[in-house]
């Protein structure tokens, strides 16, 4: 914490110095850091009041419970959190827009949204503001494959990437290195028991704990709700090879014998994890492994703190039941190297907000390293590590005994991760891979459904246009991140 | 002068005319205002073409209404709307009606049991929702427990996942809050009805189903009738219970006309798409609506 | 129908059965919104909390969600006040002058009974025109349009059920037309507009799809905050469960005082009840 703090200071004082020598903005005296710097300049709109949208839940413990009351108390501004379901953020904020009324002032944004809310308007352009505030510098220090795919929308910079989504594989060290287990697999399938290279080894690992051990433990357990559902999908789809896309014709290729394979092996899995894990969300999968039922789960990066025991004593995770396993976590990433860089966060300004210098000033202090360090390693954060520093934090890789094996895993599925398919109104191509998913869930024919599916996306994209829609794929599936390697 | 007053209040005195139209005017005028707008703007923008990127106001003729005869979802969602509909209608008349007969006659603590037995109906049909879905629950849900102990295994039914479970699960939640709306109904029409009649019937030796029929059923029909128009409108444009349960999934399975007009209009963002079908179900209704009004009029 | 004090018994047994039957979902309700969140994610579940403790509540106070039940009470107060006023004098109207026929009486009625979702949709446009979503005026406006219909045909019913005399001898008295309305009319309905507004009250109070369309931030009522704890990262149900309580309790002690007029309310006026 300390060294980072110098190390900021120094980086602060050496861009206010060569900002004021420019001339091109002036800075209050003092004021080192990008987050110092926010917190000088909020001062002025003390006793106001800014809203921010969050996601509900979890998430929204970070600005109720920490960033909110700081900020109070560093500059006055109180900060009134909105809660809202994922699945219904997207649609929130474009209504809010819509109706105009300004009622939000600072956003939470899913990266892939950002197209589309630029598109209508209702994102503010931040390059100004990040000049003004001087800003850039420490924009720099974000781990680049959220830098470069999660802050800007055709080169302006729309939104702060404050959060290192990405699907891990936790798994069950003691049943993995328990030399009877290891014998035995070894003797079945001819290779070693170790954390799943592939969704066949995945299967057959699942398979052989669930025989062994159900209903003690189970061989794997995840979230199964379609709002995960896709992102498992978009992930494995791509794993096993495909596209999304016919890049010549735009023709959707999700029902191809790839898709089909991935659904029905998604269903395939369940037969190993608990009974009416379809159901499963965050909560239901996260306290089912802490409970020791599950021996492997992929999920977003706070599973493995809370699995290790990190913070669990917190008042604000009370509901988190206790960890029985804290010193058996291992991590890995899921079958096929490459996680879901699934969801994320960047922090944007609305456009119609009353307010946007104090909306700008409270995310860049949110976003800023002083801050941001401190609020990835809040015991019931849900950010997760998204600059540099956050990996290798000295203070961070003491919290627990395998914090660093934690960390750099994270790290590596950082550079190799995939990212969420981003189009022209992309949601509503996940809303047919959502119902797609409740749709396996129901046990329906797989190439039925992606036949359905496939031919829904065809019809979003003759609507909004095959050519504007292939120059958006294009674009996308030209980033390093959008296919596996 | 008491010409007059034997004729009416209304009739006659200077200023009633002014009057009689003045304090009807504040509500007609909000009515005009919430009801009769929506309907000429839908009519306005279903013209148009209006959507999430596009705001486009020229006249773009009729390609939404055709798109309405082509769109299967709309259909499905129409057919789902009449399937709960026409399930949960006749099942809430007769448990209310056996609930009814249970508590005709005097009873100790009645008038505490009708107490409680109305709550359900009294509940927020959003709040009901979500108490289902809590209760529905697989792991931590108190149905599919009790379930486990009849059968004599762990049930492992996922009410709001499985499409041979969902219509059940929002069959339950809805025939739970709305027969006690039945039943304190029916049990109001029945206590009215001629105990004489019924017992000269008793003494000739009509069975008891002959003699619903012919005495019963006719006595409260009116009040039955009504019943069923309230309930029938409210199962038609059913939103809350489900939107709280399944949110219309498992794929669009349990997806209602309301529900499939919100996600078009809010989720979607299909503006004048939206217009289209919000004027197609409001001049449907409106008719069904004042027709069945009409034959009510007179009987109140 | 002959007494028999076996069946008598029998009935009873049956009708408690019953009633708990009906009840359970309630208990359970309230049962959750009393646990501890690990008590609510105990598999199997408990029968009943293994303590009484209000930090579910106490949660919901300290990050200003119960605010919305706050919001809730002035938006359904302000509007059923306003519907009850202007449903009434139109009642009267409509009751002693005829005033457009049975027409009028029936348009206004059906009014009430074309699905919400339809006209939400023109209105949240126009709203948006205006810039009435998420404000106070926007969303009482539309309570009290929704609700106007249902106070003038219960008014009207009960208005007909006056006789029509002590207004004529107030009028010969030298009362103006507003003085017999105030002075003669209210007091005569007085039952009849408490328990119709108790009814106003909890149409605009159970609300969900208007207020889900119209409303963001300031005036979220609490069946929309309700839906807010549904699938975030999971349901939070303590949060469900406490709030749906707090807005079901003044549902129920409503429902108390509201005894005698609940068949005639709930039938529209259909049952004199």
């Amino acid at each position: 914490m300390r060294l980072v703090e110098a190390n900021t200071v120094l980086r602060g004082l050496c861009a206010g110095l060569v900002l004021t020598a420019l001339g091109t903005v002036s800075l209050p005296a003092f004021a080192e850091s990008g987050a110092q710097r926010a917190v000088e300049a909020a001062k002025q709109y003390a006793g106001e009041e800014i809203t921010i949208v969050w996601e509900a839940g979890l998430q929204s413990l970070d600005p109720l419970n920490y960033s909110g009351p700081k900020w109070e108390e560093l500059t006055g501004v109180k900060v009134k959190v909105i809660e809202v379901p994922t699945a219904e953020m997207f649609t929130k904020i474009l209504q809010e827009h819509r109706a105009g009324t300004g009622a939000y002032d600072a956003l939470n944004v899913v990266p892939t949204w950002m197209p589309d809310l630029v598109r209508a308007g209702a994102l503010e352009p931040l390059d100004a503001y990040v000049d003004k505030y001087g800003y850039r510098e420490e924009l720099q220090s974000i781990a680049p494959t959220y830098r470069d795919n999660q802050m800007t929308v055709d080169g302006k910079i729309y939104g702060f990437p404050d959060d290192g989504d990405l699907f891990i594989l936790y798994y069950r060290k003691d049943l993995f290195e328990d030399p009877e287990n290891q014998k035995e697999f070894k003797a079945k399938f001819g290779y070693d028991l170790a954390p799943p290279s592939t969704w066949e080894q995945y299967a057959e690992i699942g398979d052989f704990i669930t025989s062994k051990y159900a209903p003690k433990v189970y061989g794997a357990g995840q979230f199964r709700q379609p709002a995960y559902g896709q992102l498992l999908f978009q992930e494995r789809f791509r794993v096993e090879g495909g596209k999304f896309f016919d890049p010549a014709t735009m023709k959707a290729t999700i029902n191809n014998e790839i898709g089909v394979k991935v659904f029905d092996g998604m269903r395939a899995d369940n037969a190993f994890m608990p009974p009416g894990v379809e159901t499963w969300g965050f909560v239901e999968a996260l306290s089912s492994f802490l409970a020791g039922e599950i021996a492997m789960t992929i999920s977003w990066p706070p599973f493995g703190r809370w699995a290790a025991g990190y913070g669990v004593e917190e008042e604000a995770l009370s509901w988190v039941p206790k960890s029985t396993i804290a010193d058996k976590v291992g991590y890995a990433l899921p079958p096929g190297g490459t996680p879901q860089l699934a969801l994320g966060f960047s922090l944007g300004v609305a456009s119609n907000s009353k307010n946007k210098e104090a909306a700008y000033l409270f995310i860049q202090w949110l976003n800023s390293e002083e801050t941001s360090l401190a609020r990835v390693q809040l015991p019931y954060a849900l950010r997760d590590p998204f600059r540099e520093a956050h990996f290798t934090d000295a203070e961070y890789l003491s919290r627990w005994p395998d914090a660093k094996d934690y960390l750099a895993t994270l790290r590596a599925g950082a550079d190799s991760g995939l990212l969420d398919l981003s189009l022209l109104q992309t949601d509503k191509y996940e809303e047919v891979l959502r119902q797609a998913t409740t749709r396996l869930w129901a046990g329906e024919d797989s190439q039925t459904i992606l036949n359905d599916a496939a031919a829904q996306w065809d019809a979003l994209t003759d609507r909004i246009g095959v050519d504007k829609q292939r120059q958006a794929y294009e674009d996308w599936a030209s980033k390093p991140n959008a296919y596996p390697k | 002068m008491s010409a007059q007053a034997r004729g009416g209040v209304g009739v006659g005195i200077a200023g009633d005319r002014e009057f009689k139209y003045l304090i009807i005017a504040p509500a007609v005028f909000i009515l005009l205002f919430i009801g009769l707008f929506p309907l000429i703007y839908s009519l306005v923008v279903s013209f148009q073409n209006i959507n999430m990127l596009e705001e486009d106001t020229s006249f773009s003729g009729f390609i939404h209404y055709a798109a309405l005869f082509r769109d299967t979802r709309l259909w499905e969602s129409l057919l789902h709307t009449v399937i709960i509909f026409a399930i949960a209608l006749p099942l809430e008349l007769i448990l209310g009606l056996m609930m009814a007969y249970l508590f005709l006659e005097t009873l100790p603590g009645r008038p505490i049991f009708i107490a409680l037995l109305v709550l359900p109906t009294m509940i927020a049909p959003v709040v009901a929702g979500a108490t289902w879905r809590l209760l529905f629950d697989n792991r931590y849900g108190p149905i599919n427990q009790a379930l486990g102990w009849i059968a004599g295994e762990p049930m492992t039914i996922l009410w709001v996942i499985r499409p041979e479970w969902v219509y059940p699960a929002i069959f339950i939640a809805e025939i739970w809050q709305w027969t006690p709306f039945m039943f304190l109904i029916l049990l109001a029409g029945l206590s009215n009805v001629d105990k004489s009649q019924l017992e000269a019937a008793e003494l000739d030796g009509a069975s008891f189903w002959r003699s619903f029929r012919l005495i019963v059923l006719p006595a409260i029909w009116p009040v039955m009738a009504i019943a069923l128009l309230i309930r029938g409108l409210d199962l038609f444009r059913i939103f809350d219970v489900v939107w709280a349960l399944t949110k219309g999934g498992p794929g669009t399975m349990t997806e209602t006309i309301s529900i499939y007009t919100y996600i078009q209009g809010f989720r979607q963002f299909e503006t004048s798409y939206t217009a289209a079908i919000a004027f197609l179900v409001i001049v449907l209704l409106s008719v069904v609506v004042i027709v069945a009004l009409k034959r009510m009029e007179p009987g109140r | 129908m002959r007494q028999r004090p076996m069946t008598t018994s029998l009935r009873f047994l049956a009708a408690l059965l019953l009633t708990a039957l009906f009840l359970f979902p309630i208990y359970w309700l309230f049962a959750i919104s009393f646990k501890t969140p690990e008590e609510i994610f105990s598999s199997p579940p408990t029968w009943y909390p293994a303590q009484i403790q209000f930090d579910n509540f106490f949660v919901l106070f300290k990050d200003g969600d119960a605010v919305t039940v706050g919001n809730s009470l002035f938006v359904a107060t302000v509007s059923t006040l306003l519907a009850m006023f202007f449903g009434t004098i139109c009642a009267y109207s409509l009751a002693r002058f005829k005033t457009g026929g049975s027409n009028l009486a029936v348009w206004i009625i059906s009014q009430r009974m074309i699905p919400p979702i339809a006209i939400v949709f023109p209105l949240f446009l126009l709203y948006v025109f205006l810039g009435w979503v998420d404000t106070y005026h926007g969303l009482i406006l539309l309570y009290t349009a929704f609700n106007l219909p249902y106070v003038i045909w219960m008014m009207r019913g009960y208005i007909e059920d006056v006789p029509v005399e002590l207004e004529e001898s107030a009028l010969i008295d030298g009362c103006s037309r507003w003085q017999v309305l105030i002075k003669v009319v209210f007091p005569m309905v007085r039952n009849g507009l408490f328990a119709t507004a108790v009814f106003t009250f909890v149409f605009a109070w159970n609300d969900f799809i208007f207020a889900l369309v119209m409303t963001r931030t300031d005036v979220t009522t609490y069946p929309v905050q309700v839906t807010h704890y549904f699938g975030a990262q999971s349901n939070f149900w303590a949060k469900i469960a406490a709030m749906s309580v707090l807005g079901t309790v003044p549902i129920f002690i409503a429902v108390a005082f509201l005894q005698r007029y609940l068949v005639r309310g709930i039938s529209l006026g259909a049952v004199k009840g």
